[in-house]
């Protein structure tokens, strides 16, 4: 079951344990330079507000009605990173496609859990994702672009401009496993550690968005060490999140979007930290082939002549926040500004 | 019941106790109301104020809003425009629910929509 609770989706497994339940919020951050340099992690800059579908369905195109799910609104070349909180520790495994493209292999959606290579990301050791995963241990930032115009990265993989969003599938550690794990790690009273980081007429087809790739960031999306046969395959949830040019939001919702966030140059001029991610023992997958192939949006758009990103300009982070995944730590992602 | 003059200065005479910024004089003046307006407020010797003075007075005490203009006898306008625009519904709805145990309305759940994709 999937609630929207304040702009989280909480996922919920009643039937599997009342552990069971998955926070994952939407974050809104700086979009980092894509200057063929490897950039630290961009602080949160407070979660996108979410909004069921179904209570602006008059404003808004039949695809979205019929695929249900939630939306949310971006401003063209805004970033986005994805953080996953398991409260109580319950293992879930799950899975982040846009455009129905994985962002950790590049495949086309489907369902189910797949290995060799891992299509999923493993809670709660793997704190939040930032974008595509282009080589092992490098990621390229999540960049909304609107839908048709050839810069999103489904369009790249499959041609065609068909879906565009963002798609999330959750599923649990099976009961027995679980009961398993805590039995054994009661002495060590491991908690998940928080790791906050920081219309009238139907709107047109063009206020769309999809998510292309931006610039280059250290990140490692960490090998699953479960038995695959201790994941709950019949127990899934999965949710449709749309993205609404927020250009437009306003006229489908009647309430204002966030305003514009600061450039990474303004962030990191004013002094405010980045962040440096590491987790000891924790191997990480391999990038995949089919993402490291697809081109940046920055690159298209010197490609296209176009000028889709309106500041690009390479900063140089005088103040890195290491972060670890020891739950002692008051571990902060967070930029105010 | 309590009364709502009661309820605030049960409230802010607690407060007061641990802070001395929480005079009847000083939450009038941070809240923008004469003090005497407020002392009569207490003592349920004038009607409730209106609504955003009553917002205002719950965020300085910190109580909960629509706590506070429920005792006042309002409804917040939020909630009055939600009923507004589809009566028959909602007033079905609250009169269904409303001897309802708490821990069965807050089961109520709005599940997010998984369509066709």
């Amino acid at each position: 079951m999937i609630e929207l609770r304040g702009d989280s989706l909480v996922f919920s497994f009643p039937d599997v344990h009342p552990d069971a339940r998955l926070e994952v919020e939407l974050q809104r951050t700086l979009r980092i330079p894509d200057d063929g340099r490897n950039h630290a992690l961009p602080p949160g800059l407070g979660c996108f507000p979410l909004r069921h579908v179904d209570d602006h369905a008059a404003r808004l195109p039949a695809e979205w009605v019929r695929r249900g799910g939630v939306m949310l609104p971006m401003y063209q070349a805004e970033a986005l990173w994805i953080r996953f909180r398991s409260p109580a520790g319950y293992p879930f495994a799950v899975k982040v496609a846009t455009g129905k493209i994985n962002a950790v292999t590049g495949e086309r959606w489907r369902d189910g859990l797949n290995r060799g290579p891992q299509d999923y990301v493993a809670v709660p050791g793997q704190p939040w994702l930032d974008g595509y995963v282009v080589e092992k241990g490098f990621i390229r930032q999540f960049v909304a672009m609107p839908l048709g115009a050839g810069y999103t990265a489904e369009e790249q993989v499959t041609g065609a401009a068909e879906h565009g969003g963002l798609q999330v599938m959750a599923l649990p550690l099976k009961r027995e496993a679980w009961e398993r794990m805590v039995a054994e790690r009661a002495e060590q009273a491991r908690k998940a550690p928080p790791m906050p980081r920081f219309a009238a007429a139907p709107a047109p087809a063009s206020m769309a968005m999809g998510l292309g790739a931006g610039g280059r960031m250290k990140q490692e999306i960490y090998r699953d060490t479960m038995p695959m046969e201790d994941w709950d395959l019949r127990a899934s949830s999965r949710c449709f999140v749309h993205i609404a040019n927020s250009l437009v939001w306003r006229s489908i919702t009647g309430t204002e979007p966030p305003t514009v966030p600061p450039t990474a140059e303004e962030y990191t001029r004013a002094g405010l930290p980045w962040f440096d991610y590491y987790a000891e023992g924790r191997q990480a997958v391999e990038g995949s082939g089919i993402l490291a192939a697809i081109k940046s949006v920055f690159t298209l758009g010197k490609e296209k002549g176009d000028v889709p990103l309106p500041e690009n300009t390479p900063v140089d982070p005088v103040h890195v926040v290491p972060l670890h995944e020891k739950p002692a730590s008051a571990t902060v992602r967070e930029g105010a500004f | 019941m309590t009364t709502l003059g009661d309820f605030l200065r049960e409230r802010r005479e607690a407060l007061r106790e641990g802070d001395r910024r929480y005079s009847l004089r000083q939450v009038a003046q941070r809240v923008g109301v004469e003090p005497s307006f407020l002392s009569k407020v207490e003592r349920g010797e004038s009607p409730p104020p209106s609504e955003d003075t009553l917002r205002r007075l719950a965020a300085e005490l910190a109580l909960d809003a629509d706590t506070v203009l429920a005792l006042a006898g309002k409804v917040s306008r939020d909630l009055q425009e939600v009923i507004r625009r589809r009566p028959m519904l909602f007033a079905a709805l609250i009169r269904e629910l409303k001897d309802l145990p708490d821990h069965a309305v807050l089961r109520l759940v709005r599940e997010v929509r998984d369509g066709d994709w």
